[in-house]
C-alpha cells in the first residue's frame, strides 16, 4: 500500500515536472545534506570493511531526484576527495561515483515508476556492477585482490537506499501534507 | 508537447555520455599518474590541502573529548606514568652501565682492528596518528605532521619497540605511512643471533613480514629476532623489526622463505617517531662517487662486521 501512495506522489511529481519538484527541494537542501554526509564520511567509522557507503547513496539519490542539482562531475569530485582521504588509488572512488550517477540518471524514467524499495532492487545490479569494475581496476593497479568484503558492503549500501531516500524527502512530504509544495 | 519532452531528454542523454566519457578519461589519467608518481602527486597534494581543514573540523569533537578526558584523568595518569618511568629508570640504569662498558670495549676493539665508526645521531620528529584511512586496497596510517615539520617520503617510522613502517606520501600538514606489513615496504634486516643479512618484505598474510630469497640451508629458525642491518642507508642499523615464527624450506627450488611477526605495535600507540634520515642514500648507491657522509656513517658499522 505504501508503494501505491508513494508511486502516486512520484507520478504526480513527474506530471508537474520540472518546476514543482525543484522549487519544493532547493539546491541548498540538496548540497547541505550531501556536504553533511561527506563530512561524516571523513570520520573513522568507515574502517569496518563492510560499512555501507552512505555518501554514494545520498549522491545517487539526489542525482536521480534532482538531476540538475547533482550531476556526474560533482559526484566525481566528491569521490576524488574520498580517494585522497582514504589514501587509496586516486580516481577509483571518483570513477565509482561517476558510474553510479550515470547509471542512476539512465534509469531515471524507469525508477520513477517504482517506490523506494523497488528502486533499490533495480539499482542493485548497477551498484554491484560499478563497484565490481572499480575493484577490478584497483586489483590491476595494486596487483592484489582485496577479498570479497566489498560485496556485502555494496548490498548494505543499496539496502540503505529506501531509508536514505525517505529521510531526505521528509521535508518535501511535510510540504506536501501542508499543501504548500506540489498542488 | 510530447515531442518537445522527448527531444530534451535525448539531448540530455547525449550530454551525459559525453560527460561520462570525459570523466572516465580523467579517472584513468589520474589513476595512471598516481601510480607513476607514488610519493608526490600534485593533484593529490592539492586535494589533500583542500580537505585537510574539514578533516580537522570533523575530528574536533573527538579531540576535545580526548583533551577533556586527559584533563580529568591528569592526576592519576601522571601518577601511573611516573611509577612506570621510575621502574624503567632503574631497569635502564643496569642496561646503561652494561652498554657503557660494551661501548668502551667495542671502541677499543675497533681501534685495534682499524675500523672507523662515526656516531649516527639523527634528528627525529614525534608524530601523532590523525586517522586510519579505510581503503580496501592498502593499509596506511595518516599522521598529523607533514613536509612543514621536515618529513619526507621514505623516512622510517618507529615506536619504542622497533620499526613501524615507512612514510609513503607527504602533504604540507599530514604524512602517510605504510606499515612494515604492507607490500610497499621492504627493509634490509639482519638476524640478531648470527648477523645473517636478509630483506624483509610486507607479505600477503595480514600482520606478517616475509623474508625471502635466501638459500634453504641458511641458518635461520623460529624465534630468531630480525633487526635492521643499515644496508641501503634508509633504516639506521639495530632497530627491531620482527620475530621469526615460521620457516618454509623448499628442497626442490633450493630457496626458503620465512614469516616474522612485527615487534612494534602500531595499533596500540598514538605517538610515533619519524627518523629524519638523509634520503640521498638511493642516489649514493646509483652513483658511488657521490656517497653522502651520512650514508657512510650508517654503512660503516655494517661493513666493519
Amino acid at each position: 500500500m505504501a508503494k501505491h501512495s508513494l508511486g502516486t506522489s512520484l507520478s504526480q511529481a513527474r506530471n508537474l515536472h520540472p518546476h514543482s519538484l525543484e522549487t519544493a527541494i532547493g539546491w541548498r537542501y540538496v548540497w547541505a545534506t550531501t556536504v553533511c554526509i561527506w563530512l561524516l564520511s571523513l570520520l573513522p567509522w568507515r574502517n569496518w570493511p563492510v560499512t555501507p557507503d552512505i555518501l554514494l547513496v545520498v549522491i545517487a539519490f539526489w542525482s536521480f531526484h534532482q538531476p540538475r542539482r547533482m550531476g556526474m562531475v560533482a559526484a566525481f569530485c566528491f569521490g576524488l576527495t574520498l580517494d585522497v582521504h582514504d589514501a587509496g588509488p586516486l580516481g577509483l572512488q571518483a570513477l565509482l561515483y561517476a558510474l553510479v550517477v550515470y547509471g542512476t540518471q539512465m534509469l531515471h524514467r524507469r525508477l520513477m515508476r517504482f517506490d523506494l524499495l523497488r528502486q533499490a532492487m533495480h539499482l542493485l545490479p548497477l551498484f554491484v556492477g560499478a563497484k565490481f569494475v572499480t575493484v577490478l581496476v584497483g586489483t590491476f593497479l595494486v596487483s592484489a585482490w582485496p577479498g570479497w568484503s566489498w560485496l556485502p558492503a555494496v548490498l548494505l549500501t543499496v539496502a540503505c537506499w529506501p531509508l536514505v531516500g525517505w529521510l531526505l524527502l521528509l521535508p518535501q512530504h511535510r510540504m506536501d501534507d501542508a499543501g504548500t509544495g506540489i498542488g | 508537447m510530447q515531442r518537445h519532452v522527448t527531444l530534451r531528454l535525448f539531448r540530455h542523454g547525449t550530454a551525459a555520455e559525453v560527460t561520462l566519457t570525459f570523466l572516465l578519461l580523467v579517472a584513468v589519467a589520474l589513476l595512471v599518474t598516481d601510480a607513476l608518481w607514488k610519493a608526490s602527486n600534485p593533484v593529490r597534494q592539492t586535494i589533500a590541502t583542500v580537505v585537510y581543514p574539514f578533516q580537522r573540523l570533523v575530528m574536533l569533537p573527538k579531540d576535545a573529548l580526548t583533551a577533556f578526558d586527559g584533563w580529568l584523568n591528569a592526576a592519576s595518569l601522571i601518577k601511573t606514568e611516573s611509577e612506570a618511568l621510575q621502574r624503567q629508570r632503574i631497569e635502564m640504569a643496569q642496561v646503561a652501565t652494561r652498554a657503557a662498558l660494551l661501548t668502551a670495549e667495542n671502541e677499543q676493539l675497533r681501534r685495534l682492528l682499524g675500523v672507523l665508526e662515526k656516531a649516527a645521531d639523527r634528528p627525529a620528529v614525534v608524530v601523532e596518528v590523525l586517522y586510519e584511512p579505510s581503503s580496501s586496497f592498502v593499509r596506511r596510517i595518516v599522521f598529523n605532521k607533514g613536509s612543514r615539520a621536515g618529513i619526507a617520503p621514505g623516512m622510517p617510522v618507529i615506536d619504542e619497540s622497533g620499526v613501524v613502517g615507512q612514510i609513503t606520501r607527504v602533504t604540507a600538514m599530514t604524512s602517510e605511512a605504510a606499515m612494515l606489513t604492507d607490500e610497499a615496504v621492504s627493509i634490509p634486516v639482519q638476524v640478531l643471533r648470527n648477523g645473517l643479512r636478509l630483506i624483509a618484505f610486507g607479505s600477503g598474510s595480514p600482520g606478517k613480514v616475509e623474508v625471502r630469497y635466501f638459500s634453504s640451508d641458511a641458518d635461520i629458525k623460529d624465534g630468531d629476532t630480525l633487526v635492521t642491518s643499515g644496508v641501503g642507508g634508509v633504516f639506521p642499523p639495530g632497530l627491531f623489526v620482527g620475530r621469526i615464527d615460521r620457516v618454509e624450506r623448499s628442497p626442490a627450488s633450493g630457496f626458503a622463505r620465512a614469516e616474522a611477526k612485527p615487534l612494534s605495535h602500531p595499533e596500540r600507540n598514538r605517538h610515533f617517531l619519524v627518523l629524519q634520515v638523509s634520503l640521498d642514500a638511493d642516489q649514493a648507491f646509483l652513483t658511488p662517487g657521490a656517497a653522502a657522509p651520512a650514508v657512510e656513517a650508517v654503512r660503516a658499522p655494517t661493513t666493519g662486521k
